[in-house]
């Protein structure tokens, strides 16, 4: 473990009888750091963190969380972590503070200092004056502000974020992330999973988990070239919504993937092909206006899908694998 | 104070404050667990009545004679039958039998007077509706018994005739005596089973609904992700409950001696330690329900299927020598029946520690396996 290592993974593997909800990953992440975990459902983002967390003991691998192991001492873990779970996780019929009391009991705190805490922590989240408001009476996105301070009332090093934002507006999506943004500036690090593609973009690191495996994991920039390397077109206007403009844009040489996007279409290119807008624009039928485009994590996490199953499909036409 | 032991203290009391805030925003809850209580005592108290008297008897008397009217009489004296029909013959009374009317119809066929005089043997006859096993058993004892004292009594005078002038038959006379509970009242044997029967209910359901419903709330993962120890988190959550209990079980054998004169003979802190022992076990048995259930419907469930059997095995309602044979050694597993008898032991005899060992060895095994049981496999499930 280096000092500048929070979490350290290696081949951490989870099964459920004969089916592996999470397949050898490994990676680390740094002091500080946002780290954002990104897969489709059931791809094993929440097996991942609760292994991490110590709620799940790992079938086989390990990883070191907070300088503790996970496999021989979950309660060491424990107490250096905070964990906001995928589901909702808060007494819904006490107040504010009786579920933050709780929770701070739960981790140790008492007295004087808890109650400073309570304080302190619900200023932080913007909940200043909620104290005392029923849990339940709190519209979603407080919620998961309740349950963030809940997490982070015993300050610790590392805070899991099961899909925080998960059914919460985007306004409140938003402050909930400049939340998390200012946490990491102070020193904690994030490890947080997440169905949205914007979200991830605030993160330091994303790691892509399909069907249990980690096959990518770069900065977001990193991931951008790495799997969407070449340029990327938008065309808007009639020629784009001419019937055979999908196949007349493949024609070109160069161009590897078309697809809709809003009322026009999205032109992918190979990586070294240089292909030119005015090309695209002479292969269409009718008039188009041409604009470059930028690559978003979507399209990593297409790409990185798409590779994942062509591998498996390679890896079983020559009768291996599983 | 160490440290560790103020952490403790503190993570305890953080579960206690949690789940008495929690029970106390549910009026059903407050509900459910003080006054339905009370009402129950009193309605079992009131409305079951196992003493057997009174049972609605058909005559059917075929021979018209002063014999047959004596065995009569005799037979409806000691208020165990009361005659209320009088039906012309045999066919009538088994109507009446049937249609639920009457519970017991006593027959003398004709001839009966003539054939006792005679010193033949002779035949009344008794048909006992069965489908109350207890009260077929008193009813039919009463008649019969009357009718073996009767032939006794037949035999002796005729014996007596032959003997010498100024000689009597020697002659045992049984006459029962029964103890601790003279009057035969049932509240008085009734109460300690219902207080068993309540904290049963009451601590096993509700504890057992506890962690389910955490569990299916989603809130028993964030619990569980906190340093909490297990065993505080178990103990916190079931000792508000335990104190609901002992509340509960102050207000039975309070209302039971005010309300039915069920006397308090033996030591109160006996009493209240036999229920701690018995508690241990009860809610053992709810966190362990807990543990196998995964909603408060299946641990609802779970729950009464502890809960009824023991109920009904524990010789509350049913005497234990009244069940079928292989029954019987069932009952040695029910932590209820040994409460019972050592409730019934200490408030009704006075008896002390030394008389009720037994019992309370078995709920200490009892409740200690439980609680072990249930706490291993909390445990295992996180992993
Ligand atoms: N306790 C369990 N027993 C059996 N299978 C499980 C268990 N927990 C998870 N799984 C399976 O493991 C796979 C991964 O689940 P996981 O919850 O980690 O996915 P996820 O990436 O978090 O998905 P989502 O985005 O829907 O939250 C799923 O197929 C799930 O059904
Ligand atoms: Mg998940």
């Amino acid at each position: 473990m280096t000092p500048d290592h929070a979490i350290e993974v290696d081949a951490l593997s989870r099964r459920f009888g004969a089916f592996t909800a999470v397949d050898a990953v490994s990676f680390d992440v740094g002091r500080g750091e946002i780290f954002g975990y990104l897969g489709a459902n059931g791809a094993g983002k929440s097996t991942t963190i609760r292994m991490l967390c110590g709620l799940l003991a790992p079938t086989s691998g390990d990883a070191v969380v907070a300088g503790a192991r996970v496999s021989t001492s979950p309660e060491a873990v424990k107490r250096n972590i905070g964990y906001m779970s995928q589901r909702f996780s808060l007494y819904p019929e006490l107040k504010v503070r009786e579920n933050l009391e709780f929770f701070g009991g739960a981790y140790g705190l008492f007295g004087r200092h808890l109650n400073t805490r309570i304080a302190e922590t619900l200023d932080r989240v913007g909940l200043h004056g909620h104290a005392e408001d029923r849990t339940s009476s709190l519209p979603g996105g407080m919620r998961q502000r309740v349950a963030l301070a809940g997490a982070i009332l015993h300050e610790p090093g590392i805070v899991f974020l099961d899909e925080p934002t998960a059914g919460v507006d985007p306004v409140a999506r938003r402050r909930f992330w400049s939340l998390i943004r200012e946490l990491a500036s102070a020193g904690t690090t994030i490890f947080v999973t997440t169905h949205y593609m914007d979200e991830a973009e605030y993160c330091a690191r994303v790691g892509l988990m399909v069907a249990g495996r980690l096959p990518a994991l770069d900065t977001p920039e990193g991931l951008k070239a790495t799997y969407v390397p070449g340029d990327l077109f938008v065309l808007r206007g009639p020629g784009a919504h001419a019937d055979d403009a999908r196949a007349r844009l493949l024609a070109v040489p160069g161009v590897v993937d078309v697809a809709t996007m809003g009322a026009g279409l999205r032109a992918r290119c190979a990586a070294d092909a240089h292909v030119r807008g005015d090309a695209l624009a002479a292969a269409l039928p009718a008039e188009v206006e041409v604009e470059p485009d930028t690559a978003s994590l979507e399209d990593v996490f297409l790409a990185v899908v798409d590779a994942e199953a062509q591998a498996r499909g390679a890896a079983r036409a020559f009768g291996e694998g599983d | 104070m160490s440290e560790t032991l103020q952490r403790l203290v503190g993570q305890l009391r953080a579960v206690v404050v949690k789940e008495i805030r929690q029970t106390t925003q549910d009026r059903r809850m407050i509900f459910l667990l003080t006054v339905a209580p009370f009402l129950q005592l009193l309605l079992f108290g009131f409305a079951i009545d196992l003493d057997v008297d009174q049972v609605p008897t058909a005559v059917v008397d075929l021979d018209h004679t002063p014999e047959s009217r004596e065995t009569i009489a005799g037979m409806l004296a000691d208020g165990t039958l009361a005659h209320v029909a009088t039906p012309p013959s045999v066919p009538d009374a088994e109507r009446l039998l049937e249609d639920g009317t009457v519970a017991v119809v006593l027959v003398l066929p004709e001839g009966y007077g003539r054939d006792l005089a005679r010193g033949v043997p002779t035949q009344a006859q008794v048909l006992v509706d069965g489908t109350d096993p207890t009260r077929a058993n008193v009813a039919g004892g009463a008649a019969s018994g009357y009718l073996g004292l009767e032939g006794l009594r037949l035999a002796q005078a005729q014996i007596a005739a032959r003997l010498p002038e100024g000689r009597t038959l020697p002659s045992v006379v049984v006459r029962p005596r029964l103890f601790y509970n003279p009057t035969q009242s049932t509240p008085i044997y009734m109460v300690p089973g219902i207080a068993g029967m309540l904290l049963l209910i009451i601590t096993t359901i509700v504890v057992s609904m506890g962690l389910a419903r955490e569990r299916e709330m989603g809130t028993l993962e964030a619990v569980r992700v906190t340093p909490l120890p297990t065993p505080v988190l178990m103990v916190g959550k079931i000792a508000p409950f335990v104190v609901v209990g002992l509340f509960d079980v102050t207000l039975a054998i309070t209302a039971g001696a005010w309300i039915f004169d069920v006397p308090i003979r033996g030591s109160l802190l006996l009493f209240y330690g036999i229920t701690a022992l018995y508690l241990l076990t009860t809610v053992g048995v709810g966190l362990f329900v807990s543990t196998v259930s995964q909603t408060q419907q299946q641990a609802f469930l779970g729950g009464f299927i502890f809960v009824l059997p023991a109920m009904l095995l524990s010789g509350t309602m049913t005497p234990i020598h009244a069940m079928p044979a292989w029954m019987q050694p069932l009952t040695a597993l029910n932590p209820l029946r040994f409460y019972m008898e050592a409730v019934r032991a200490i408030l009704l005899k006075g008896a002390t520690f030394t008389e009720v060992r037994v019992q309370a060895a078995a709920l200490l095994v009892y409740g200690l396996a439980i609680m072990a049981l249930a706490t291993s496999r909390f445990r295992k499930r996180v992993s």
